[in-house]
């Protein structure tokens, strides 16, 4: 057991000491500017994770909380002139609300339905902020279009790589905020809804609040995920908000691993910088994620954290019982907690 | 209502469509008292215990327990009352061991998600883990349990919210003797050192006699004869 916690940890401080160190090759702006915001969808994915894997809601609305407090950080330090870290606080406290309201929306639904509910409301959102159907038109008001809204920084010159540090940090804080909570009794609780809602809700399990709290917490993350990536460009733009980013998010769960936060960080992560690294122009990107997506799902469902849990557990087997881990939570059968 | 009842249920009606399932049905069970229920298929047995248990509204009638009127609860607000049930198929959760699933019900009712009445921590857990023998088991995925466990699991979830009733539905069919001798010894346990009723719906009639002082025979919707020992 202790080899095998301490083999995950090597792995993780491989992981992040590479991007500690991944500065020093000296990359051009282009190569940073691909990384700080890799870091970000990671973030974002595994925000998608705790709603669409831990929940089993699937959701391809995610882009609206993500978005909302994009906008909401471009609004509030531009136009209302608020310090940056309030304009943080409230965006993504704002984008935990429009989660909970998701949730309450969605609560009561499962399978496609909550995927179509998500899917109508992230792209009203998307056509609100373009300006193209509600809010422009002549005489009308168009608030960004396609342009977006800046964001007032209080910086002008940043020390370089202070970006990318910076999301490094917040990268790791909200990875590990989220695998508390998907291992906390909360995170028990979603995963048993997941599993069969009719036995957790005989179980005194509220399930409609519990779906909600998924949302509001996954949404929260997202936010903190969107104001970031507002300040990292410098605007809020309707982009924040399309189908694509909300497709891309479910796209990192499911090639990472569903339900396992740490696989849909690594796969943003690693697919990010690989397409978006090659240049390829947003149609060709697009295809690629769907065709990553096609694969893993006929060939690796379990993604590729599950299929590695599955090879490791039939390995375990042929070696001989696993001692429990020291929680004894051991899904793999033997020992005492 | 006699002061004396734990459940009633009064001019239950219940139909699908065109279909009338349940026509009137009224029904009590006191404190401690084990019930069965008994009719042939099709005659709304599982229509009554989902409407009982809340998971299905009825189209007329009432449902009281304890005193309070609670025909509009949902499942999981009466399980924190004090009224939990079993499924005739269970439905296991694939990905959680015995041990989690047992955990959500010991703890779903007293979390902040929950807010019920169960008892924290590991120590309830192992205990009900033990007293269905399934403790040995107890870090097994859930989707690889026999079906003699998944009912013994079934049974030790409706046990975990120590209640007052319990509804069962069909917990007996399929199992073989050994399960079914261990499972009688267990609601009969349940019933005698801890006072919990039971209404419990079967297609056997002998067990029924065994288990039951009274039974309740359902046909076409309607109850149509009351035995009692």
């Amino acid at each position: 057991m202790r080899d095998a916690v301490s083999f995950r940890g090597g792995w993780l401080a491989a992981g992040i000491g590479l991007l500690l160190l991944f500065p020093l090759s000296s990359p051009d702006a282009f190569f940073l500017d691909v990384f700080t915001t890799g870091l970000l969808l990671a973030a974002f994915a595994a925000s998608w994770d705790v709603v669409g894997g831990i929940s089993g809601q699937i959701t391809l609305g995610h882009a609206l909380p993500f978005g909302a407090a994009a906008y909401a950080c471009a609004l509030l330090t531009s136009l209302a002139g608020w310090p940056l870290p309030l304009a943080v606080a409230a965006s993504v406290l704002l984008a935990a609300v429009v989660g909970a309201g998701i949730g309450a929306l969605s609560a009561r639904l499962s399978g496609p339905f909550v995927a179509l509910l998500t899917l109508a409301l992230g792209e009203i959102a998307h056509e609100a902020a373009v300006g193209n159907t509600l809010l422009s038109g002549p005489g009308g008001y168009a608030w960004g279009g396609e342009g977006g809204i800046p964001v007032t920084l209080p910086w002008q010159d940043p020390p370089p790589f202070s970006s990318y540090y910076a999301t490094l940090v917040f990268l790791c804080l909200a990875t590990y905020g989220m695998l508390r909570f998907s291992r906390s009794r909360a995170g028990l609780i979603l995963r048993a809804v997941a599993g069969s809602p009719i036995t957790a809700q005989a179980s005194g399990v509220p399930i409609a609040r519990i779906r909600r709290l998924a949302f509001t917490v996954g949404s929260a993350f997202a936010g903190a995920a969107g104001a970031g990536f507002a300040l990292h460009v410098g605007r809020a733009t309707a982009v924040d908000l399309s189908l694509e980013l909300s497709f891309q998010a479910a796209t990192f769960a499911a090639v990472g691993g569903r339900g396992t936060i740490v696989g849909p960080v690594v796969a943003a992560l690693v697919l990010h910088v690989l397409f978006q690294g090659l240049s390829l122009p947003s149609s060709a990107r697009v295809l690629l994620y769907a065709l990553t997506l096609l694969v893993t799902l006929r060939f690796f469902p379990g993604g590729v954290v599950g299929t590695a849990r599955t090879l490791a557990s039939r390995l375990g087997r042929k070696a001989g019982p696993r001692p429990p881990r020291p929680n004894g939570r051991n899904r793999n059968g033997e020992g005492t907690p | 209502m006699n002061e004396n009842t734990l459940l009633s249920a009064e001019g239950i009606s219940k139909s699908f469509g065109a279909t009338r399932v349940l026509s009137g049905v009224t029904l009590s069970v006191a404190p401690g008292e084990p019930v069965g229920l008994f009719g042939p298929n099709g005659s709304g047995k599982t229509t009554l215990v989902n409407i009982l248990s809340g998971l299905l509204l009825p189209d007329a009638g009432t449902v009281r327990f304890d005193g309070k009127e609670i025909t509009r609860l949902p499942l999981d607000a009466r399980y924190r009352l004090g009224i939990a049930r079993t499924f005739q198929i269970p439905h296991p959760y694939p990905a959680l061991s015995l041990h989690e699933a047992l955990d959500v019900a010991v703890n779903a009712g007293r979390s902040k998600e929950g807010g019920g009445s169960g008892k924290d921590g590991e120590g309830p857990v192992e205990d009900l883990l033990e007293r269905t023998g399934l403790f040995n088991q107890r870090f097994v995925p859930c989707a690889q349990l026999s079906q003699g466990c998944l009912r013994r699991l079934e049974f030790a979830r409706a046990l975990a919210c120590r209640p007052k009733l319990l509804i069962l539905d069909e917990i007996f069919s399929a199992l073989s003797a050994a399960d079914e001798g261990d499972l009688t010894a267990l609601l009969r346990a349940a019933n005698r050192d801890e006072g919990t009723a039971f209404l419990l719906v079967s297609h056997n009639p002998p067990l029924l006699k065994t288990l039951c002082g009274r039974i309740l025979v359902l046909e076409e919707g309607r109850i149509v004869r009351e035995r009692t020992k």
